[in-house]
């Protein structure tokens, strides 16, 4: 997409053409840490936020009662229309080729790649590859004794392509993900489960959406503890623990036997019941991924009060897939064994639709830019998620599925959702993918949040009957000491929508603002300790590990950090830090041995 | 001495750690000497000093010749060999105890340094056990401390501090803290599925660990008194008796003492040692108004040392008891008010808080003593005594201190930055961050050796 419309010749291979926008998971986009990649794919001028918009049947905004840089936007989109929405608009963009058909190799000319292999033979010269497989390569999927080879549910697995990149100098690795059952929207007993309705003024994720609009509420249910002994009885039928499924799935996302077993204590577990699109049939089970056999996912699912006539339309499976072991791309998503072949979304080890949009858009750019002989673009990890992101696939090695979470950032208190725009949009105009006047629009918007705050830091209140009252009767607060509007409105207890409305510095801006603007003056103080806090870190990233250094000759390392650091050898103490399982406790002794090291003096 | 500077991180240097060799007990002659040396190399070293060492014979003191470059005997002295990783520094160790002249010294070390040793910087051994995990930094202060303990309770604090009294109570704090802020972020990562964390139970939990911090914090009164010491500055008018009592209680002839008033014109200070706290022992001139210019400077700098005292003893004479000085700015209780020479008092004195004492006649100055040891240790009783934080460890828990009481106030996702820094205080105090910066601090105050 970004490609195309930054003047390159694109065409997309794919499997199916039909099934472009497919969303096999739960048909939701954002979240708490993914709501902020999909703010900042916008800014960049991306589609996904916008086709969630156009598509979404229920918005929310998690953790609204907290401040803006843990805003986590989410919306549950309808399934079939967001696919169609997606399918539309690459057909509908000038420089895309659609091309249905199976890459199977890649054709390398020298040591670049030049194209690839259709199955069928054809051949396609391209200056530059993006290979974004998703969970297709050398796929399995599980549901309880049954194993068949296949990407997703009907369809099939992306087999060739996997031995040619080994070739390549590719060093793969097995991942696993799931999903959990689908069943009739008439079988659910709605009235025993908990309503969620959707944000009474839902806000959309696009500079390019007006308004949208909530259609239906989503609800709660709740496992009862009889669930953990059906799956206890049938653990040994699980693919999962039965041993027959290898790969690493994601912690943070388990399945529901996966959570019985590791988390024996809880009685109960929390299950969303989703509707997948606004007028169908098929409601998502979130929380009850699972690939236990057919018949013990009927028992469980049925063991749910409100849920004990449940209609399965779909069982949940287990997927086992290939992916790229992480630290072989460059940060421009480059492969840096094979020239020419950028790479993106699952095959890079992380995992939902977020990750996925923001590694393609930025694999995309930066391979067209290739082409075209222009600059890509680049986030730095203090910039944007998007940066974490790629920071973290280029240089840690994550062993299980990735997903994006806000403590994933160290500057979290300056990438709020409500800054994505002010951050990134300028390099989207750039690159040509948000248009100007769009970002003057912004621009606008931003000084007059910047105006207000320094108004209300400014706003000196002094402690006189009159401003008392005032100040009393707009916020419930008593002034007892000089201060500021800006020293009132960092208070813990200030109710915004009372004062949003009444006071004159805040009165002209958006709802959405006055909130934004409140939530940065509550951060001021701390934004400054964490920029200080910034450039302790830039320090530490310099610190150089020689070539050859005996990370072995380490006692007191456990052995896996030591082999860790031993296999990838990390050159800066920075590069140390990252690696998966480190330890402060152990970089410091990687810092200790350094000095230790360097005091003789010898060369 | 190599400095130690931020240099060094950087050098560029080959596979693992060397082989460093050091004199353990002091410079000078004396009966022995130890020679200590750490590293992979011991064995090579050892093949060549004193090839009838037997390493495959680990702490085992063996009777052994040490031969020089030329192959001739240098001594004949006691070596042990500790194999890795048990071993002070965790790694191979060679303690060679030689008698103790110079030159034999020195002999042995030029010699191993042929062989491929190196000479340590001062702490380097210490530094060493730390970077392999056989303590950490708190317990590597201990053993400076208790290397350089010149009382009772700095080398019983010291010792305690050494082996984990302190580090005990930091390591579980640190750990809460760490958990407290996985619960932290959790409940901002994961509230969609369900994650709570109340506020009430977050305040809860971080008041425990700040009450925690208070704790030991506490204890700083307690390391301050025995590392530093206290200050006893005797005060009184001209003749009073001051430098009498100075001498007394030093017993030692130490201050020139005579019966005209103002004899004493400067301040005057000497050590000593009090129930195993180390106190500086003050005499000053007699407080008076004078027209003499060296005399009010005396005057002067009697008020100063009294502003600074620990403890001020004020000393007024029996023959002329109504003569006293008045003190500005210094708290009663920090005052210990004295009748001195007492044997020429007919009457005993009413007021309870005023002791009497006599150096002439012995009388009462065992129990003035005693006061006077009774309150310099007061910080100690108050306390349990086996932890007593120092300067360091006061700065870091003060500063974890702040961020644990922010966090109270803060909404919730600036709350994990600041619990996340408090943590970060601790793992510094620790040695689990190499700031190289605390790191320097503490190993540059270490003797060569250790």
């Amino acid at each position: 997409m970004a490609g195309a419309r930054m003047g390159a010749s694109v065409a997309v291979v794919t499997l199916h053409l039909e099934t472009i926008g497919q969303m096999p998971c739960n048909p939701s986009i954002g979240g708490i840490g993914k709501g902020h990649l999909v703010a900042e794919i916008d800014a960049l001028g991306g589609v996904q936020g916008w086709a969630a918009d156009r598509t979404g049947i229920h918005f929310r905004l998690l953790n609204a009662s907290r401040g803006p840089a843990v805003w986590g936007p989410r919306a549950q989109c309808d399934k079939d229309r967001y696919a169609t929405i997606m399918r539309r608009l690459l057909l509908g963009t000038r420089g895309i080729d659609l091309i249905e058909g199976e890459a199977t190799d890649l054709v390398v000319g020298g040591k670049a790649v030049c194209g690839v292999v259709l199955a069928d033979g054809r051949r396609l010269k391209a200056g530059a590859v993006v290979l974004t497989t998703g969970t297709f390569l050398g796929a399995v999927l599980h549901t309880g004794e049954d194993r068949r080879a296949g990407g997703r549910f009907g369809e099939r697995p992306s087999i060739g392509m996997g031995r040619s990149w080994v070739g390549a100098g590719l060093e793969l690795r097995r991942f696993k993900t799931g999903t959990p059952p689908r069943i009739h929207r008439d079988s659910v007993d709605f009235a025993r489960l908990e309503e969620q309705v959707g944000d009474e003024r839902p806000r959309g994720f696009s500079w390019r959406t007006t308004g949208v609009r909530n259609y239906t509420p989503c609800w709660v249910a709740r496992t009862p503890p009889q669930v953990q002994a059906i799956i206890e009885e049938n653990l040994e039928r699980s693919p999962l623990f039965a041993g027959q499924i290898e790969g690493v799935g994601p912690r943070y996302c388990p399945s529901i036997e996966d959570k019985i077993v590791r988390f024996p204590h809880h009685k109960e577990h929390t299950v969303f019941v989703e509707p997948e699109t606004r007028a169908g049939n098929s409601i998502y089970l979130n929380g009850l991924s699972t690939s236990l056999p057919e018949d013990v996912q009927v028992a469980v699912v049925r063991a749910v009060p409100g849920l004990e006539r449940a209609q399965f339309l779909r069982y949940g499976y287990a997927v086992e897939y290939d992916v790229v072991a992480p630290r072989q791309v460059g940060f421009d998503l480059a492969a840096e064994a094979v020239p020419g072949l950028y790479l993106a979304g699952q095959l890079l080890g992380t995992s939902g639709y977020e990750e996925a949009a923001g590694l393609g858009l930025m694999a995309g750019i930066n391979a067209a830019a290739s082409v075209l002989g222009k600059e890509g673009a680049r986030v730095d990890r203090t910039e944007g998620y998007i940066g974490v992101l790629i920071d973290d696939v280029v240089t840690r090695d994550h062993r299980e599925p990735y997903r994006m979470f806000t403590s994933r950032a160290e500057n979290r208190l300056m990438l709020g959702v409500d800054s994505a725009r002010e951050r990134l949009m300028v390099a989207g105009v750039r690159l040509g993918l948000v248009p100007e006047r769009v970002f003057h629009v912004e621009q606008c918007r931003w000084e007059a949040r910047r105006q207000a705050i320094t108004q209300l830091e400014a706003t000196q209140l002094n402690p006189n009957r009159e401003t008392v009252e005032m100040v009393l009767g707009m916020t419930g607060v008593e002034v007892r000491s000089p201060t500021t509007w800006a020293g009132i409105l960092r208070r813990q207890d200030i109710d915004i929508r009372r004062v949003g409305d009444t006071l004159s510095g805040l009165a002209h801006l958006a709802p959405e603002d006055r909130e934004v603007v409140i939530g940065r003056l509550k951060y001021r103080g701390y934004i400054e300790r964490q920029e200080r806090e910034q450039s302790r870190l830039v320090r530490l990233r310099g610190v150089k590990i020689p070539a050859g250094f005996g990370f072995r000759s380490i006692s007191g390392l456990s052995r896996e950090i030591m082999e860790e650091m031993e296999r990838t050898r990390p050159r800066t103490l920075s590069e140390a830090a990252q690696l998966a399982g480190m330890t402060p406790a152990a970089l410091a002794l990687v810092a200790g041995r350094l000095a230790t090291r360097g005091q003789g003096g010898k060369p | 001495m190599v400095k130690a500077s931020s240099s060094r991180l950087s050098s560029v240097l080959s596979g693992c750690a060397d082989t460093i060799v050091a004199q353990a007990t002091a410079n000078g002659s004396g009966a022995l000497a130890i020679i200590r040396f750490s590293g992979p190399e011991i064995q090579a070293v050892a093949e060549r000093l004193c090839p009838r060492l037997s390493v495959a014979r680990p702490r085992e003191a063996q009777l052994v010749a040490l031969l020089g470059r030329d192959g001739r005997e240098i001594d004949r002295g006691v070596c042990t060999p500790y194999a890795a990783p048990r071993s002070f520094t965790g790694e191979d160790m060679l303690e060679a105890v030689v008698h103790g002249s110079p030159w034999v010294v020195e002999e042995v070390i030029a010699t191993s340094v042929s062989l491929g040793a190196r000479r340590a910087v001062p702490g380097e051994f210490t530094q060493r056990a730390v970077a392999n995990g056989k303590m950490d930094l708190v317990q590597a202060e201990g053993v400076n401390e208790l290397v350089r303990a010149e009382t009772r309770w700095q080398a019983r604090l010291a010792r305690e501090q050494m082996h984990g009294s302190l580090s005990g109570r930091i390591s579980p704090l640190r750990e809460k803290i760490t958990g407290l802020r996985a619960r932290i972020e959790a409940s901002l990562d994961f509230v969609d599925q369900g994650v709570v964390l109340s506020d009430e139970e977050l305040r809860g939990a971080l008041g425990e660990c700040i009450g925690a911090v208070r704790g030991l914090l506490a204890s700083f009164v307690v390391g301050e008194r025995v590392r530093e010491g206290a200050r006893v500055v005797i005060v009184g008018p001209p003749n009073s008796g001051k430098s009498t009592l100075f001498n007394a209680l030093l017993a030692r002839e130490r201050a020139i003492v005579a019966p005209c008033p103002g004899t004493t014109r400067d301040v005057l200070e000497a050590g000593l040692d009090m129930g195993g706290v180390p106190v500086v022992l003050v005499d000053t001139a007699g407080v008076r108004s004078t027209e003499d210019i060296v005399e009010a400077e005396g005057v002067r700098r009697a008020e100063a040392a009294a502003a600074g005292a620990d403890l001020v003893v004020l000393l007024r004479s029996a023959d002329s008891p109504r003569e006293t000085v008045e003190l500005w700015g210094v708290e009663k209780d920090r005052i210990l008010e004295v009748i001195s020479k007492s044997d020429l008092l007919e009457v005993a004195p009413t007021g309870e808080d005023v002791m009497t004492a006599s150096c002439v006649a012995e009388g009462g100055l065992a129990e003035l003593r005693e006061a006077i040891e009774r309150i310099v240790l007061a910080p100690l009783q108050a306390h349990d005594g086996n932890v007593a934080i120092n300067r360091r460890h006061k700065e870091a828990l003060s500063r974890a201190q702040e961020h644990l009481e922010r966090s109270l106030l803060a909404p919730r996702e600036v709350a994990a930055e600041d619990v996340r820094e408090a943590g970060e205080a601790l793992e510094e105090l620790l040695g689990l961050i190499d700031t190289e910066a605390v790191l320097d601090a503490v190993f540059a105050s270490f003797c060569l050796g250790k």
